[in-house]
Parts: structure tokens; sequence; C-alpha cells
């Protein structure tokens, strides 16, 4: 190999670069069409006359027709969430009551039994353990049922229709269509929300998918949103409008999520992401019917698995982390309690306080043990009666326990509002930050997607906070 | 259409079935590396499962498999890396997912290369098929999807195509496994050099560039007089790619290491 | 402490406000700072010789009065700069008004090359909105060094003409000259083809973007008085006044030059209409012209709609057997031929 003569094809071709001019891309492709489409004609023929119907066309007429159209997709979104939630309830508290009430002692006990001093005992089974047992009760039975049904749709070929329907909404914030299924997918789980972005192949606006994803309410979340609901919100009107109140609350809480993901996704697109190529195309394939158990086998195992490992991996150690700072002393105030101390004043400035600002830091990653912790901080600085031991999460069986703990906190109507609007706009579980990360390769994006819900969450709870207490 | 049977050569005496196993993502020691590529939604994921035995997800829907993925089958006691690459509409572009899949069939020196195409929409996925002829001599024409073809009433003479295209044309519908041992078969005579392609290259080129490329690609064979792709090397370096030019500096183009 | 809602929202509010102050966009104290601590002497005397350069062909004088009215720079600076310039010999005074020597307008075309490289950058290779393409080569220009330039102009492949139709000179200064007239002085019946728009002022170019007029497209003037012109182009009618339109350059077109008349653009199409595609237009670029190639939006393409959207837009088109869904703006870059 010569330097010198690759260097010289190199000049060569960049004298016929100038001389062909810029219209080579076009005249190569042109070219490459031309020759397809005589094989075509020689190797292809078409017998028009026999396919009169098409049943693609009837059904792609009816899912984007003005009428149709958009009450078939909100119907299939609500039935599907609908079905997660409370599909999930059974069988999230029989692992519940095999991993926490069943499991969780035997391990306590076997650990006894074997010599373990108090504080390993604790730290593994009390921290550890049970923060991934949390995550596995929670997590696994939504995910589980959420998965499988939206793959299903993909695979029919249902979700290009949806971001077809759903486009002229997503363009006017400088958004894909796309967008509309990351979107509903981050309902789910936001670290599959952000890899389902791969499907946007426009790098601004996958990066505004990426970054908005944390904004869609995910599984790990709703269970927050319904206890505070039906705790704080249920009581405020008479008995019979309870569960109404709560519900149209925690649907509030999803359609503010998703205004203030159209809204920095415009913001996003206007400042920021501006210098970023943008292109479009949206392929509508046509409709395939879904083979249905290999479909559940493998979302199962792509989607669903992957993602608890992955939580799992990154709640063992937040497990360890919460025991540990409730059972380290300084001085004669635990870790725990002097960082609550700290916190107080700027939680007080939020509407919320010490504890739940704590409970957001350790509960990183995983969002699903943030009322376990709050809970188990709570009892641990108010002193009173209802914890299993310090550093130890959990959660009781009635929600009027739950209640009268939260109560004894100091929590008022505004605290549950304030977590609620807290618990949808903070900073993503580490899950997800680690896929951001993996996805965009850029720890600029990483930051900034991390960064901009919690400033959005401070600014948000601290108006409602001081408009609350100048007006009611 | 009633009396054919699902698989014309399941009985005939080139397929071996007895001589097939299906290896899943066990991809150790291997004889041969085979690429897959094609554009989205040409259910080449389900080529790829039918071929490894492997589960992998697939979506209706462009853009799923962004990352290589692999998997292996032993056919007559030779082993046989899969390489399962990203679904793209062309290799001209300079997105992510069409990198990884043109530098793997440029670098990676696959074997063969497996080209998945909908038999429905053939003029489209010839776009991509005439594009990757240019890049390597020894492929095969994976005409999927071959049973919803039929439904809309499209004949496709794979004698005439595959006359025309240079290589091996092989009718299949993956989901019901059907022409699976043909291709397996086929793949196996390339590898083995029993089949050998002449592949089509682009014609149409208007006459001013096509004369640039000539003259591009002779002096890039007189450097690198091994090199078979010679006139793909030129299309790139006139669009100025960056990649290319630096592959040809460091000798990449040429070598067989990736 | 003594902890009053309102007060808290007063410093909040406060606080906000001091940071819009401080990092607004272009007014903002920080991009002040930042401007300030870039008028270097170097971009005074760049912006001095291309000022000169862009009116030496209208033969006027250029006085310092000029200079300081025009340059967006303090008397002092500039008067300063001329001095210098004099001394090193890029410009050269005859009476009172200034010239460009040889080795000015050598200067000043590099400088020119740079901005109009940089513009043809921005529209090929990121995703800025035209209007901000040539705020942005105003900047650009004075920061890149000959060897970027000639990075640049190879990364692009050596164009020729920036995206506004003007001209890139070549390294060594030469540049493809382009005749053409103002579009306000075609007259009814004129056939010609756009090719060029200017970017300056800000004001009328962006009432030009906002028509969605487009580079290198074909017109033909209905009616031109005094208050209005009309014309048609791909197929839409178009009304300007004479001051907009004269920010457009035509070249006029021989009537065998003409080739097809009932150009259209995609977007126009109706349901259950088909069309040939003829091309995409010019102003279609970058990544976004080679997918709309990759596929199958090319030259001789059958198309139809497929499917419309329930909320108008995009629309599902039916192109090589696929149906691939399009936004208007990508659409209406399409031209195709009804038959």
């Amino acid at each position: 190999m010569n330097t010198k003569n690759i260097d010289d094809i190199i000049a060569l071709s960049e004298e016929l670069r100038w001389e062909i001019g810029d219209d080579f891309h076009d005249n190569l492709s042109e070219s490459i069409y031309a020759d397809a489409s005589r094989i075509v004609e020689d190797a292809v023929t078409k017998d028009n006359k026999k396919s009169k119907f098409r049943l693609d066309a009837r059904i792609d007429k009816i899912v984007t027709s003005r009428i149709w159209g958009f009450p078939i997709m909100l119907f299939i979104l609500g039935a599907v969430l609908w079905l997660t939630i409370i599909g999930a309830n059974y069988p999230s508290s029989m692992l519940a009551s095999l991993l926490l009430d069943n499991i969780h002692p035997i391990l306590k006990d076997f650990g006894t039994n074997l010599g373990f001093p108090w504080w390993l005992n604790g730290f593994l089974f009390d921290g550890v353990y049970l923060a991934v047992a949390w995550v596995i009760a929670v997590m696994l039975p939504p995910m589980a049922i959420f998965f499988p049904l939206f793959t299903l749709f993909e695979d029919f070929g249902y979700l290009p229709r949806v971001a077809f329907n759903m486009d002229n909404l997503f363009k006017r914030s400088g958004a894909h269509g796309k967008q509309a299924l990351t979107m509903s997918m981050g309902f789910g789980c936001n670290a599959a929300g952000v890899v389902a972005t791969r499907i946007i192949d426009s790098p601004r606006e996958r990066l505004i998918a990426i970054i908005t994803n944390n904004f869609s309410l995910c599984n790990g979340r709703w269970p927050t949103q319904i206890l505070l609901a039906t705790i704080f919100i249920g009581a405020v009107v008479p008995e019979s409008y309870s569960s109404l109140a709560s519900l149209s609350a925690v649907i509030g809480i999803a359609i503010l999520g998703i205004f203030f993901m159209f809204f920095f996704s415009w913001a996003l697109s206007k400042t920021v992401l501006k210098g970023e190529v943008s292109t479009f195309n949206l392929e509508l394939p046509p409709y395939r019917p879904p083979v249905f158990w290999k479909t559940i086998y493998t979302s199962l195992i792509d989607r669903t698995l992957i993602v608890l490992w992955r939580a799992i991996v990154f709640a063992a150690p937040a497990g360890a982390v919460i025991w540990l700072i409730s059972n380290v002393f300084i001085g004669d105030q635990s870790v725990a309690s002097w960082l609550i101390d700290s916190f107080d004043d700027f939680g007080f400035l939020l509407g919320l306080n010490g504890v739940i600002l704590l409970a957001y830091i350790v509960a990183i990653p995983a969002n699903e043990i943030v009322i376990p912790t709050i809970l188990m901080l709570t009892v641990m600085v108010t002193g009173i009666s209802g914890g299993v031991g310090d550093g130890v999460m959990f959660e009781l069986d009635s929600v009027t326990a739950t209640a009268d703990i939260l109560r004894a906190g100091g929590w008022t109507l505004l605290t549950a509002i304030n977590v609620m609007l807290f618990s949808l706009l903070h900073n993503p579980c580490s899950t997800t930050i680690y896929t951001i990360y993996k996805e965009t390769n850029s720890l600029k994006w990483t930051v900034v997607a991390t960064l901009l819900p919690v400033f959005a969450g401070f600014i948000i709870t601290f108006l409602v906070a001081q408009l609350w207490r100048i007006f009611i | 259409m009633k009396n054919k049977p699902q698989s014309a050569c399941e009985t005939c005496a080139h397929f071996n079935a007895d001589g097939l196993k299906k290896l899943g993502v066990k991809t150790g020691d291997f004889d041969f590396v085979v690429a897959l590529a094609g554009n989205p939604n040409t259910g080449k994921s389900t080529v790829f499962n039918a071929l490894t035995g492997l589960r992998q997800h697939t979506g209706n829907w462009p853009g799923k498999t962004v990352t290589r993925a692999e998997g292996a089958f032993e056919y007559n006691n030779e082993k046989f890396k899969l390489v399962d690459l990203p679904g793209t509409y062309s290799l001209l572009s300079t997105s992510e997912d069409e990198e990884v899949a043109r530098d793997f069939i440029l670098f990676g020196k696959p074997t063969v290369t497996v080209i998945v195409v909908d038999a429905s929409r053939l003029e489209r996925n010839l776009n991509l098929v005439l594009q990757i002829l240019e890049i390597t001599n020894n492929a095969v024409l994976c005409l999927n999807l071959i049973d919803e073809a039929e439904r809309n009433n499209i004949k496709i003479d794979t004698r005439i195509l595959a006359k025309d295209l240079g290589i091996p044309v092989v009718p299949t519908s993956a989901r019901f496994q059907r022409g699976i041992p043909e291709l397996i078969q086929t793949i196996s005579e390339l590898a083995n050099g029993k089949i050998k392609c002449k592949p089509r290259k682009i014609k149409n080129i208007p006459k001013n560039i096509e004369s640039s490329i000539q003259k591009l690609s002779k002096t890039i064979e007189k450097e690198y007089p091994n090199i078979s792709n010679s006139r793909w090397i030129a299309f790139r370096l006139l669009e100025g790619d960056a990649q290319i030019i630096e592959a040809l500096k460091t000798g990449k183009i040429a070598s067989n290491e990736y | 402490m003594n902890y009053n809602p309102i007060t808290a929202l007063l410093i909040f509010f406060g606080i906000s406000l001091l940071l819009f102050f401080v990092f607004r966009p272009k007014k903002g104290i920080y991009s002040l700072l930042k401007n300030m601590y870039h008028q270097e002497d170097k971009m005074i005397i760049e912006d001095i010789l291309k000022f000169l350069y862009h009116n030496q062909t209208s033969n006027k004088h250029i006085t310092t009065n000029h200079l300081t009215s025009t340059l967006e720079f303090s008397n002092d600076i500039i008067v300063e700069s001329l001095k210098t310039m004099l001394a090193n010999e890029l410009i050269s005074l005859e009476k009172d008004s200034y010239k460009l020597t040889t080795a000015g307008s050598e200067y000043a075309l590099q400088i020119i090359r740079a901005h109009r490289l940089w513009e043809k950058y921005l529209s090929e290779k990121t995703g800025f909105h035209k209007e901000e393409w040539h705020e942005r080569a105003e900047k650009k220009e004075h920061e890149l060094s000959q060897s970027e330039i000639d990075k640049l102009s190879n990364l692009l492949g050596h164009p020729k003409f920036d995206p506004h139709g003007d001209p890139i000179p070549t390294k060594k200064g030469k540049m493809v000259s382009s005749k053409g007239i103002p579009l306000s002085s075609l007259k009814e019946g004129d056939i010609g083809k756009i090719i060029h728009i200017e970017d300056k002022p800000d004001i009328i170019y962006k009432q030009i973007l906002a028509e969605n007029i487009y580079l290198y497209s074909t017109v033909r003037v209905i009616e031109n008085n005094p208050k209005r012109i009309v014309f048609h182009s791909e197929g839409e009618q178009f009304i300007l006044a004479p001051i907009v339109a004269g920010n457009i350059t035509i070249s006029l077109l021989e009537k065998d030059e003409i080739q097809e008349e009932n150009i259209a653009r995609l977007s126009s199409l109706k349901f259950e209409e088909t069309a040939m595609i003829v091309g995409l237009s010019k102003e279609c670029r970058g990544e976004s012209r080679r997918r709309l190639l990759d596929l199958g939006f090319v030259k001789g393409a059958i198309v139809a709609i497929d499917l419309l959207n329930p909320l108008g837009d995009p629309k599902a088109y039916l192109i090589k057997g696929t149906s691939i869904a399009l936004r208007k703006d990508q659409a209406s870059k399409i031209l195709i031929n009804r038959n």
C-alpha cells in the first residue's frame, strides 16, 4: 500500500466530485430504482382483476377515520392500562405476601440460626433482600401484562397507525408521531419507553422522545398516586364520590404529565435541540396476524425480564443504603434522621418534608420503594408504633393505617398533592438514567434528561405550596 | 395450489434434513459467516429465527433491530454463524443502523449474504438488493412472504429474477417454515463454491457520472488489485464518505479483519 | 427565619426575572458580554471588507460616515481599524471614499466563502431553521481558519452555490457569475426560474419564507402592477408586494427551455388521483432528501394518496407498493406531474 497513491485516489475523487456537482446522490438513487423497475417488469406479473378486496385497506379506513380513529385509540390505550393496573393487583399482592410475609421471616430466622450478627442479618435481609423483593412484587405483574399486550398490537401493525393519527399533535411541539408510542410505552416503564425510541430515526425527535419519556407516569408510580389519592383526595368529598374523585385525581396527574411532555418537547425543540438534524418518515406496514404465544414469550423475555433484571440490580444497593442510613449513627442521631433534619426546611418550601425528599433520593433506583421508605422513615422520626424496625421497609394492608402514619408524620392535603406532583415530576429512576446513557451515548443528554424533570418538579411544587398557603 | 406440498424440496435429494442442527446462540467455532440483510418489515428476523431456532423478537415495525444479533446452525457438519443486520431501506445514507449493516457487509466479509425481501414489494426492496450486490459477490435472494404475494395474486418468475440479478433466488415463507430447507441448501452450496454468482451491477447511470466512476474505480483497482467492489467504493468516494476515505487510507478496505 | 409565602413567591419571581435578563437570547447580559468579548479587531476589519466588497459593484462612494452609520461598532474602533487596514494595504483612500485593494478584495472573498460554505453546511448537515442560517454564518465566518474552510468545502463536496443561490467563491477566489433580474421587473406572461432568494433584510426574508417559495422553481407572472405581483409556480398561486418580489432573483427562460408546464407539488394531490414524480425540489436538503430518495420518491415513480389523516396532516402516500406517511412540508417539496 502506497500512501501517495491513496492520496492520489482521494484527490481524484475530489476533483470528480466538483465536476459532477451535487446531483450525484439523486442520480444514483434514480438509476437504482430505474434498474429495479426494469427487473420487476421482467419477472413479476400481477393479476389486478382478482384483488378487489383488501382487508388492510378496510381496517385502515376505520382506524384512521375522522370519527373512529381517536375513540379506538383511546379505548385501546385505556383498556390496556386498565387491564394492567387492575389485573396486576392480585398477582402483586400474592407475590408480596409470598416474598415479604413468608420468605422474609424465614430468611431472617435462617440468618439468626446460622449465627449472623444482627447487623449482617439486617443489612442482607432487611436491606438488600427487602428492596429487591419489593421491586419484583410491584413491578413484575404489571409489566408481564402490559408488555405482551403492547407487543401484540405492535406485531399486528396497529401502532404505526397510532403514530400516523397523532403526528399532527406531536409536530406542533416539534416531535415525531412515533413519540405517541414511546410515551405510551413509558406508562409501562420509562426504561422500556426510552429503548423504544429506536423506532424514531430522526436524531432530534429521538432525543426529544428520550428526554421527555419520564413525563409518562410509569408502573412504579401508579400505586403511589392511587394510594395517596385514595387517602387524601377521596377524603375531601362525600363518601359516595370518593372513589370517583381519587380516580379523576390520578388520571388528572397522568394527563398533566402528557401536558408537560408536550410542553418540554416544544421547549427543547426550540432551544437546545434546534440544531440537531430532523427528518420525518413513517412507513405504514401491512397488517399481519401476530403469532400469539410466540409474541407473549418473546416480549416476556425481551422486555419484561430484561427491565426487571436491571431494576433488581439497582434496587439491591438501594436497599443496602436505606438500611445503612437508618442504622449507622453519628453521635446519637442516625444518618437518616440527620439528613431528614437538614432537608426539612427545603422540603417545607416545596410543600413536602425532609422524609419525602430523603425517600426520593434513596429510592432513585426504583420508584416502587418510595412509599415503603416514606412509611419506614416516618415511623422512625415520629417514634409512633407501626414499624417493624429501623431500616426495615414496610407497607400496611389497611389504607386507614397507612393514612394514620402519614397524618402522624404531619401530612396534609397539600403534602399529598405535592407528593403526587413530585412523583410525576422528578428524576427518572436509575434504570432509566442508565438506559438513557446507553441509548444516547452522551453524558450531556443524560444529565439534561435527569435534571430537567427534577427542576420542573421543584418549581411546580414550590408554586403550588406558596399559592396554597396564601389562598387556602 | 391445494396439492402442492408445503415445501417442494423436503423430499428431494439435495436437502439433507438429518444434517441440520439449529445451534441457537452457540456461535463458538464456525466455518462460514452468513449475513442477513434486508428492508425493514420483510420478516427478516423470522427468517433468522427459522434458521437458527432462536426466538428473537420481531416487530411489525421498521427499525426494531438496531444492533447485530448473532446465531448459528450446523448443516452437513459445517457450522454457519448467522449475523442479523439492522433492517434498512438503503446503504447510501448515514444513519446509525445503515452504518452497522454496511460496515458488516463491507468489512466483516461474510461468506454469503442472504438478502431478505418482501415478495409483494419487490421493486422497493430491489433498491437495497442492487446496492448490496455492488458490495459483495456471494449472495442469495430470499423471496420471503411469498404466501402473502400469492394471496395478492402476484406471480414472480424466480428463474428470470435469478438470471437478471445473477444470484440464486429462493422463495420462502419463514413463518410457516416454507422454503427454509432450500435456503439452507443454497447457502451451503454458495459457501462451498458449488454455485457461482455473477451479480448484476447498477446500470442506467448518467454517462458523465458513469465515466467518472469508471475512472475512479480503475485507479482504486490499481492500488488494491484484489478488491472486488471498487465500483462501490467509487460511489462512496464521490459522496465524500469520510469513513470510506479513512478505510482506504488505513488499508482496512482490503483486509480480511473485522 | 420569618417564612411568608408571599415573600417566598416574590423572591422566586425576582430570581427568575434576573435569570431571564442575564440569559435571554441575543439581548441578555450574558450574550451581550460574550459579543463584547468577541468584538475583536479581526471581526471589525473583516466586516468592513465585506461591506466594501458588496458595495463595489454599485460604484457607491463609501466614506467613513457610511461605515460608522451602518456597522454596529463604536466609531472610534471603526476609525482605528480603518487606519490599520490602510497601513496593511487592504484598502486605499481616494479623496474621502474607501476602495478595496487587490489584497483586500481577495481577503473579502475568503470571508464570503466562509460565510456561504457555513450556510451550506447548516442547510445540509444540521437542523437549524432557514431563518437562522445567515445570522449564524455572520458569526462563524470570523472564526473559521483557512484549513477549516477547506475541510468544510471538502466535506460538502465543493458546492458551487449556497442555499440562497449565491455563488460560493473557490479557494482561489473564483466565483460562478449568475445573471438574473428581480422578480418585480418581470412582465406579465414572463417565465423564469428562481435563482436567488436574498436573506437580508430579515423582515422581507421571513415573508418570503412564510409564502413557501422555493429556490430553482419555475415561475410564470400573471399580473404585475405597483401594488402587487401575482405569479404561478409549481401549481400554486403566489401574491407578493413589489418590494418583497424585488428580493427574489429570476433567470428568464426562453420558450424552448420551458420543459413542463403542469408541474405541481405533491401536497396538492387529491384523494384518488395518481401522478408521476418529476423530482425533488432543491429546497429539500441533506438527510431529508436522502431519506425521500431511499424511500422511492424518485423521478418516474407513480404516487397516489393511500390514507387521509383524521387531523389532516400527515397523509400516507402509496409509492412502489408501500404506504409512506409524509408531512405537508415534505410533500410540498416533491414535484409531480398529473396526467
